[in-house]
């Protein structure tokens, strides 16, 4: 499954992911987007992990801003844009 | 620590003979650490380019910017660079491309909007010398009224920010579209529908040669905040080499985001 949103005012955020037994697996966040340090992606993708797929978008924003080691600067990205890929590509998946 | 300015460094010029993709993306984090370490003074690199080549930012997926068999067809090696930030499509008489390696102290206490507008501060400058009215265009390109001349990437490691920014001489619209995947979503926000249009390359605008624009911005460098020639020390060379071979030319780091 495969979800895109251009945050306004920010960067393209992507996510690819599968859904095994209503849960996220195999979540991937990419993008064009700034993030320090560089480690924070793994983070981001393993707060993902095992989520289930019936989150809210508040709900995997939280996840994922609960997860982020301090100190990690974003820009042209946030939680919330992430969520809304993540939400996207689930809803994808399930027209498809 | 309290905010440094241009004038307090004595600003290094690197502008070396053509090297390939690889060993760009390794020379920016070597460049980078020494600056970081002390062992250089803050520099700014101009790139000249080998063979074309596709970079991507670090947090790109690789099969979704990148037609790979398209890549493979037209002879264009695909590399990581070690920012974010989007795609380039790069040939070597069509792309300007340069670096700045300087302390953190520079953008100390600035926010990342207010630090890409500083450091693009002299290269406007040196557009509008050239006659083209341009501006920094939030959040990490150079625009003009007729579109994206450029695009910049910042990253701070350690002691030391590194600014890098590809501005188009000219593009082969065409061939770019044949390699890279544009999405409909990232064009949803520009309102055009032809990636193309996005970009206004610089040969159109000054009527001068690529050599002739790098000269002319050098020189705006120069004058407005000093410059010394100065070549990678044979060490800084030694290891960036080493690096393009076991980090930047490996498939484990390309398809790090696969």
């Amino acid at each position: 499954m495969h979800g895109e949103y251009k945050m306004p005012g920010g960067k393209l955020v992507v996510a690819d992911l599968e859904v095994h037994a209503g849960r996220l697996c195999r979540v991937q966040v990419s993008g064009d987007f700034f993030l320090e340090p560089d480690g924070a992606l793994r983070a981001i993708n393993a707060a993902l992990e095992g989520a289930s797929a019936s989150t809210d978008e508040a709900g995997l924003a939280f996840a994922i801003q609960s997860a982020l080691p301090a100190g990690v600067l974003m820009y042209g990205i946030s939680p919330e844009a992430i969520a809304v890929a993540v939400r996207r590509a689930l809803h994808e998946g399930m027209q498809a | 620590m309290s905010r440094s300015s241009w004038g307090e460094h004595d600003w290094q010029l690197i502008h070396h003979g053509p090297q390939p993709p690889a060993l760009h993306m390794a020379l920016d984090q070597v460049l980078t650490d020494e600056v970081a370490a002390g062992r250089r003074a803050p520099t700014l690199r101009v790139w000249e380019w080998a063979s074309p080549a596709v970079v991507i930012g670090r947090f790109q997926s690789l099969r979704n910017e990148v037609d790979a068999e398209a890549a493979h067809r037209h002879g264009i090696e695909v590399v990581r660079r070690i920012s974010g930030g989007g795609a380039m499509f790069i040939e070597p008489g069509n792309t300007i491309t340069y670096s700045i390696y300087a302390p953190l102290s520079l953008v100390e206490g600035l926010s990342f909007q207010e630090s890409y507008a500083l450091m693009d501060a002299w290269v406007i400058e040196a557009l509008g010398e050239l006659g083209i009215e341009a501006w920094y265009q939030p959040l990490n390109d150079i625009a003009s009224a007729a579109g994206k001349i450029a695009g910049a990437a910042q990253m701070r490691h350690a002691g030391a920010v590194l600014h890098h920014v590809t501005m188009a001489y000219d593009i082969d619209a065409a061939r770019m579209l044949q390699v890279l995947r544009i999405g409909r979503e990232k064009l949803s926000d520009k309102g055009t529908a032809s990636a193309a249009k996005r970009v206004d390359p610089l040969r159109s605008q000054t009527g001068l040669p690529r050599e002739a624009v790098i000269q002319r911005m050098i020189d705006t460098f120069r004058r407005q905040h000093g410059l010394r020639d100065d070549a990678l020390k044979p060490e800084e060379l030694a290891q960036a080499r080493e690096l393009a071979t076991n980090k930047f030319h490996k498939h484990e780091w390309t398809a790090e985001v696969p």
